[in-house]
């Protein structure tokens, strides 16, 4: 028998929810009249969902903000009723949704977590033989009759996790909570979640942003969008188009929102930039495309208003997060690089581009003799590296770059 | 009805805890404690008998300030309790939003704890009857079931007022009107006899007369109130006469307010 039974589940809001009393009243007395009613615009959080997890099974739940993850947990542990549909819920559900939310400020830790297991549904006798693990678990130790308000917020954090993770249900529902604490207790955590999950063979779901952390821990994975359900099943497949399709809005971004204007860096007055062009042939709104595997050519051109001697110029390329990919200095030439008064060109060929297809920024900084900055500026122009089909079909998904290798397969007898 | 007890019995743990954290919370760090239980309707009676003192009112052979004391028990239970569990849902929001449990547990305990101050103030006036030789008989015993009966009186309110103010926020606002004007068509300043005589036996309405008793009756308060003062004061049974017509409209709201507060629960974790 399924743990959990999600068939055809919408949950719709009512934009703007809280209408006047008058409406109100109006709208009453048209529906006791038999007259239609004035419809409010509805928001469908979440729309036609289906699922079911069967007992021990680990389910990860993402999706971008407002996807319908939480609403969707509400609905499951019962805090909010779906707008139609059905959920069959066997079997006793620990909501952990926050942790915390039933702290009392002035109370000591003591007294809360008292409150708080009787909040999560813990009988007293199952608080009093629960308490010295908690206590010990949470790392609180001697503070725990102070009051709460005194605590650090890692304290409170900490606190709440451990009576939240002291419940005996068959189904935890978890939001959000695996960012808890310093980075030790997070670690104490993640290594908690998994041994409710593989000794004590709960049924778990968890909502949240960490992926590559959900990945580790589950067996199977939702991925939820305006409400709908987009994939249902192995996290490996799940995450990665999860992530794929955060970096293509990301990038889609990036180049809507078009390249930086070449403007002066603070009140410096030693130079501007006054040109810089990626050569191309074709551009995809404003980025230059690139081949895979083909030479990148940038073109700078600084007009410098006094001499500077001894200086340096980076040339690097960024995902549109923000990410460098590579870097590239005039340090590494042979002779120390002189900007004269006026123009000057300079030319940076990036060999054999060989980073994922994908959206890239171009980020230039320039230094004096003393490493200071006079200049600096990313996402001022775009890159698209583009792959043929060719390339597409033959080369795995999942990476930053293809840096240059090459296979050796040699043939032995069989021992 | 049957369902209110078996879901407040499931959660009974949580019932007593978050009944405890109200009563704590509430005396934690004020240093006078209980005595500010006694202290409003200490000062109430005080004006109460200056203002009796211009416009003469008989209390019969009863010290007036035991009298309006006696009546001020019940009405400052009523009173608080209803205030404050109209607000106990939209005061619990963060609960509310994270996590289920059956929601009338907040209007509850609002009301339940203040008993407490109920029996403070009951302690009064035992201590003002002995000040003024008067000892309490049998009757006494009814006041469990009158403390109950009150009890009922201010859930009605307090599920139906709690309901209404997660959608509508006027309700707190109202609630103080409302609840001072019901203050003075109960028997608190001048005692029932003294409306049942006008009404019953001089008939000073004419022939509504016995009407308007019966829409003034309506208020439970009305019958709570001279119940108290009979059954501590005067050592005699409630008069059921003037309790049957609130209790048959509480018969009836009861339910109806439960209903009601059940069927907006669905939705208190959107709307809130």
């Amino acid at each position: 028998m399924s743990m959990i039974e999600v068939s055809h589940l919408p949950k719709e809001f009512h934009l703007g929810a809280l209408t006047s009393l008058r409406r109100s009243l109006a709208n009453a007395a048209r529906r006791l009249s038999g007259k239609t009613v004035e419809e409010r615009p509805a928001f469908k959080a979440l729309d036609d969902v289906s699922f079911s997890v069967e007992r021990g099974e680990v389910i990860g739940i993402i999706g971008h903000n407002g996807a319908g993850k939480s609403t969707l947990l509400k609905i499951l542990s019962g805090i909010s009723d779906p707008t139609g549909g059905s959920v069959k819920v066997n079997g006793r559900i620990a909501p952990l949704i926050e942790v915390g939310a039933g702290f009392v400020p002035d109370f000591t830790g003591r007294e809360n977590v008292y409150l708080n297991g009787a909040i999560l549904g813990m009988s007293r006798a199952e608080i009093d033989s629960k308490f010295d693990q908690i206590v010990e678990f949470s790392e609180i130790g001697e503070f725990i009759d102070t009051p709460v308000k005194r605590y650090s917020s890692g304290m409170q954090v900490k606190l709440a996790f451990s009576v939240a993770t002291a419940v005996e249900s068959e189904i935890l529902i978890v939001d959000e909570v695996l960012a808890v604490g310093d980075v030790a207790f997070q670690r104490k955590c993640l290594d908690r979640m998994e041994n409710l999950i593989n000794s004590e063979g709960r049924t778990v779901l968890i909502v949240g942003h960490g992926i590559r952390q959900l990945e580790r821990i589950c067996s199977r994975m939702i991925l939820l969008r305006h409400g709908q359900i987009v994939i249902d099943g192995e996290p490996g497949a799940v995450s990665k188009l999860f992530l794929d399709e955060t970096t293509l809005k990301s990038a889609e971004n990036a180049l809507a929102a078009g390249p930086q204007p070449l403007r002066p860096y603070k009140d410096s007055k030693v130079m501007e930039v006054t040109s810089l062009e990626i050569v191309g042939e074709r551009k995809v709104m404003d980025a230059t495309v690139c081949p895979l595997m083909s030479d990148l050519h940038i073109r700078l051109t600084i007009n410098a208003l006094h001499p500077i001697r001894n200086a340096e110029i980076q040339i690097g390329l960024h995902s549109p997060e923000m990410v460098f990919m590579t870097k590239s200095s005039t340090l590494t030439l042979p002779d120390p690089l002189n900007l004269e008064p006026g123009i000057n060109h300079i030319e940076l060929v990036v060999e054999k581009l060989a980073f994922c297809p994908g959206t890239y920024g171009v980020g230039v900084t320039v230094f004096d003799w003393a490493r200071n900055k006079i200049w600096a500026g990313n996402k001022l122009r775009w890159v698209l590296v583009e792959s043929t089909a060719e390339q597409a079909a033959k080369l795995p998904n999942g990476t930053l770059a293809y840096l240059p290798s090459h296979w050796e397969i040699a043939r032995g007898e069989a021992p | 009805m049957l369902s209110l007890i078996r879901n407040l019995y499931r959660s009974r743990t949580l019932l007593m805890t978050l009944a405890w954290k109200n009563v704590a919370l509430r005396y934690k760090q004020a240093y006078l404690g209980v005595f500010w239980v006694l202290l409003k309707p200490l000062c109430l009676m005080v004006i109460f008998s200056i203002v009796r003192s211009f416009i003469g009112i008989n209390s019969g052979d009863i010290p007036y300030s035991v009298l309006v004391f006696t009546a001020l028990m019940p009405w400052m239970f009523f009173q608080e309790s209803t205030s404050e569990g109209v607000v106990s849902v939209t005061g619990n929001t963060a609960l509310i939003r994270k996590v289920y449990f059956p929601r009338e547990i907040f209007p509850v305990i609002a009301v339940g704890t203040k008993i407490i101050g109920l029996g403070v103030n009951l302690v009064m006036v035992f201590l003002l009857m002995a000040w003024h030789d008067i000892s309490p008989g049998l009757q006494a015993l009814w006041i469990p079931a009158l403390v109950l009966y009150v009890s009922l009186a201010s859930l009605t309110l307090a599920f139906f007022g709690a309901a209404m103010n997660v959608y509508y926020r006027d309700v707190t606002q109202a609630l103080p009107v409302v609840l001072s004007l019901l203050m003075y068509l109960s028997p608190i300043l001048y005692p029932l006899h003294l409306v049942k005589e006008k009404l019953l036996v001089q008939q000073i309405a004419g022939p509504f007369s016995e009407w308007y008793y019966r829409l003034y009756s309506m208020n439970p308060l009305a019958g709570i109130i001279d119940a108290f003062q009979n059954v501590l004061l005067r050592n005699e049974p409630p008069d059921f006469a003037s309790m049957l017509p609130s209790a048959l409209l509480l018969a009836v709201m009861f339910p109806l307010s439960y209903a009601y507060f059940k069927r907006a629960e669905r939705f208190f974790a959107d709307v809130i």
